[in-house]
């Protein structure tokens, strides 16, 4: 061996810019989200929590914001699991492809859209209020109230949930399912042994993650809710915010709100070992590779029945917004609003998602050091520090940021800034999520052969981490991207010079009765979003230029996916 | 290491920002984001003040009408505004107090609205009283009154907003508390079986609901019908006059005390209730202008309802929106 390699295995062990580098994010990131909710209580003339506690509205709040979320979520993940599992067992059929789009679009349809889609759908002059009337002989009211929250977070959640239990099947060692097949195992024996082992592994993140989103939630919670019975902690948060004008409130509901969901992850942290939550297109099942004995016979039927049913939830919807937004395509090309909002909507997006990529690479490869150093406990306090993010409403988050950096903002475009670094941040969990899983595989086995090959920096970059980054980027990117253009309530927040975003657009549009142009909007930033996930998933699947990507075995050179994902 | 830069630079970009060069004589107006808009009166009325003030006038568009208020009392005596417009009045009093805004010194003369005005700090700019648009084609003989309304079989359904996070949904229940007092929470406890539900906001109430025929019924203002009969040349949709009368919705404006641009800042105001700015409103605001149009108002506004209007004093609303609303949040929920 060598000297050079030897001094740059030593270097890439004892480098500590790793460290730095999570380090300053850490900062960043828990500095701004501490120092928001601080700038809140620091401006807030009186803050009295025993107030807040003694107050009647509050608990009744807090009891059915718990209610809905649990039930949403059950609901949701109870669902999510014999749909998964119908998906791993019928790994190719016509529309498989489709649908899986479909499922990942779930997690970032801006509200206003979703709502109106499930109201064309299921409203009381719906597409399906016929076939409720013929059925129940009643008008259909069931979108509103309890049951109208709880099918909207379920059409929400339970195509996110069940896409990533789909990835934990689908990560199980190709042995085991060649066993299954070579004892023919039956139905009940391949969920005991194969299907529940590895739901149970992710259920209790996703469920934190499932409740947290539920728990979270406002313009659904409202407009479904059917009055006053049906508000959340984050309504009451915006009451205090916006209406009232009352920081100190606002400030004492965020803390409530970020107390019960840390309970929350806590436990399931706890619970739950460290494993990718969102779909990072890693290892798949060879598509029909292994026979199932469990596939044949009625289990035909019931599978087609839960698959049917979750295109049917998933789908119409999504028809009705591309169908109300097709009326106002013959005006499209002379939009030049829509047109220069896509455009900046897109700008912006790209430089936020850029943000959180950074921000989540950073944190990740601290707390990879650290966890390497035997610091298990910083490690996952820098971890977590990312994740904090998703229970800190953005509300609180924009008005704290605006409040700490007021000083040296003047003009409008910092306006803008401040709107990407929110929208980084709402987006840094997600990011985070993508890429843990790639992050961390890529770690300790290789590692350790790379170590006793003394293969230098730059080449365990290309050849060993890059090849399983790429895809998790491309996919972080998108999510990160997408979550940014449907993003409305922070934009609306800071205001902006003339120039609206799309979402900004579309409630302008709605604002103005330009009903017509609003429809159009809601189609078009429906298309952006897919066109972002198809963008991105093909650029970060383009097979590596180097030929010996043939021999390596997992890596982005060989990619089962592409065959049926 | 480029890594590091990034962060950094990202951290900059959030605390910098791109410095905008901008010209001695800008007039800042801080407004609500549908004012702004393409077809909204922004762009014209732009056009029109920069060629007679030798100025640039910069709309920053906000979240409403309580967006403004809030940016302004979060920047305070900083703020760029030197001009708030799209205030409401039921934010007047909480405005006022801010001590941020200066008084107008316009004359008010050309003004026309269906209450007295004589305000020295807020010029009102236009104005339409709150009221239920109905489907003609889905209800024929809708309610006269919230009487009626409650009368009603319980599947005649209305949609409106909530007062805890919209004005129509604010004016709604000024509207109740100003016709029936003491009795609102009656009023309201027999309105819940008629009310489908309560949306957080206007549009969400009107397109996604309303116009999805999800009610025949749905809160909002008076002209509304007006934009569906003079540009989509539609009689479908109307309000209807009820008999208790109806509650007042006036958009004002202001200067800022600590504008660089006092003069610029009047000679804007005064402008407000010109001809040439108040034309704008009627079919891009859809709100009745503040003075007296003529011929120059939109054939459609002479086919609107026009009931008897009033309003609550904006102290009375500050003193009392609290009490009113934990009124209204038991009255629904018992």
């Amino acid at each position: 061996m060598t000297a050079g390699p030897q001094t740059d295995t030593r270097d890439w062990h004892r480098a500590r810019w790793p460290l730095w580098l999570g380090g300053l994010a850490w900062l960043i990131v828990v500095g701004l989200g501490a120092g928001s909710l601080g700038a809140l209580l620091w401006r807030a003339p009186a803050v009295d929590p025993g107030a807040l506690w003694h107050d009647p509205y509050l608990g009744s709040v807090l009891r059915f914001t718990l209610t809905q979320a649990t039930l949403s979520s059950v609901i949701s993940l109870g669902l999510a699991i014999p749909v998964a599992v119908a998906l791993a067992r019928r790994p190719s059929f016509p529309g498989r492809r489709l649908l899986l789009r479909a499922m990942e679009l779930s997690l970032v349809i801006p509200t206003l859209i979703a709502l109106f889609g499930l109201v064309a759908v299921h409203g009381r002059q719906g597409w399906l209020a016929p076939l409720w009337r013929a059925v129940t002989g009643e008008p259909a009211g069931y979108l509103y109230g309890l049951s109208g929250i709880v099918l909207a977070h379920v059409f929400y959640n339970l195509p996110l949930a069940a896409r990533l239990m789909l990835q934990a099947l689908e990560r199980q060692p190709e042995a085991h399912w060649r066993l299954a097949a070579q004892l023919g195992m039956t139905r009940r024996a391949i969920w005991r042994c194969l299907e529940w082992p590895a739901l149970r592994r992710t259920l209790p993140r996703l469920a934190a993650l499932v409740f947290t989103l539920c728990f979270t939630s406002f313009a659904i919670v409202m407009t479904l809710g059917g009055g006053p019975r049906a508000t959340t902690l984050e309504v009451a948060l915006y009451q205090a915010l916006k209406f009232e004008g009352d920081l100190g409130r606002a400030a004492l509901l965020a803390l409530t709100q970020l107390a019960f969901c840390l309970v929350l992850w806590a436990v399931a942290l706890h619970r739950g070992p460290a494993t990718s939550l969102v779909a990072t297109g890693g290892q798949r099942l060879p598509a029909g590779r292994w026979w199932r004995r469990d596939a044949l016979g009625p289990s035909r039927l019931v599978d087609a029945a839960w698959l049917a049913g979750l295109a049917l939830l998933l789908l119409p919807p999504l028809g009705a917004v591309v169908i109300a937004g097709l009326g106002g395509l013959p005006a499209l090309p002379d939009n030049a609003a829509l047109w220069s909002a896509t455009g900046l909507s897109l700008v912006m997006a790209l430089t936020a998602a850029f943000g959180a990529l950074t921000l989540a690479v950073a944190l990740l490869l601290g707390s990879e050091r650290l966890r390497q150093r035997g610091a298990a406990l910083s490690a996952g306090l820098m971890e977590g520090g990312g994740q904090v993010i998703l229970i800190l409403p953005a509300m609180v988050l924009g008005t704290g940021l605006f409040l700490l950096l007021r000083p040296s903002l003047g003009g409008g475009w910092q306006g803008y800034a401040l709107v990407v670094l929110v929208n980084a941040f709402m987006a840094l969990p997600f990011a985070m999520q993508v890429l843990q899983g790639a992050l961390l595989e890529a770690s300790p086995t290789r590692r350790r052969l790379a170590d006793q090959l003394g293969i230098p920096a730059r080449a365990r970059w290309r050849w060993l981490v890059w090849p399983r980054l790429r895809r998790p980027l491309g996919l972080a990117l998108a999510y990160a991207m997408t979550l940014s253009l449907g993003d409305f309530g922070v934009v609306a927040l800071f205001g902006s010079p003339s120039r609206p975003t799309l979402p900004m657009l579309l409630y302008q549009q709605l604002g103005g009765y330009r009903w017509q142009g609003a429809a159009a909007t809601a189609l078009m930033l429906l298309v952006v979003v897919v066109a972002v996930f198809a963008l991105l998933d093909r650029l970060s699947r383009r097979r590596p230029r180097y030929p010996q990507s043939r021999y390596w075995p997992t890596s982005a050179g060989k990619d089962p996916e592409s065959d049926h994902a | 290491m480029s890594n590091q830069a990034l962060v950094g630079g990202l951290a900059l970009t959030a605390l910098l920002g791109s410095a905008v060069a901008q010209a001695e004589d800008t007039l800042t107006v801080y407004t609500y984001d549908a004012f702004v808009s393409e077809w909204g009166p922004g762009p014209r009325i732009e056009k029109a003040f920069e060629a007679q003030c030798d100025c640039r006038l910069r709309f920053v568009a906000l979240d409403g009408g309580v967006g403004i208020l809030q940016r302004l009392e979060l920047e305070g005596e900083d703020s760029a505004a030197d001009v708030v417009l799209g205030l409401d009045m039921n934010l007047m009093a909480e405005a006022r107090d801010t001590g941020l805004l200066a008084p107008h010194d316009i004359d008010l003369g050309p003004l026309a609205l269906p209450v007295d005005w004589d305000d020295d700090t807020f010029v009102p700019f236009d104005w339409a009283p709150f009221a239920f648009v109905y489907d003609t084609q889905a209800l024929a003989e809708p309610p006269h009154s919230f009487e009626e309304l409650i009368a009603a079989p319980d599947d005649l359904k209305v949609i409106v907003e909530d007062p805890r996070t919209s004005t129509p949904g604010l004016g709604l229940l000024l509207w109740i508390k100003h016709a029936y007092g003491e009795r609102a929470d009656e009023i309201w406890w027999g309105l819940q079986p008629h009310i489908l539900t309560v949306t957080r906001d206007w549009s969400e109430a009107y397109f996604s609901l309303f116009m999805n025929g999800e009610a025949p019924m749905v809160l909002s203002y008076a002209t509304s019908p007006a934009y569906h009969m003079a540009v989509e040349e539609t009689d479908r949709y109307q309000a209807v006059a009820f008999d208790e009368g109806h509650y007042l919705q006036v958009e004002v404006a202001a200067m800022t005390r600590h504008t660089e641009h006092p003069d610029l800042a009047r000679q804007f105001l005064d402008f407000m209730l010109s001809r040439e700015f108040q034309r704008e409103l009627p079919l891009t605001n859809v709100m009745y202008p503040a003075v007296d149009l003529g011929d120059a108002l939109p054939e459609a506004f002479s086919r609107l309802i026009d009931p008897e209007v009033y309003i609550f004093s904006p102290q009375q609303v500050r003193q009392h929106r609290r009490e009113w609303v934990d009124e209204w949040l038991r009255a629904s929920t018992r």
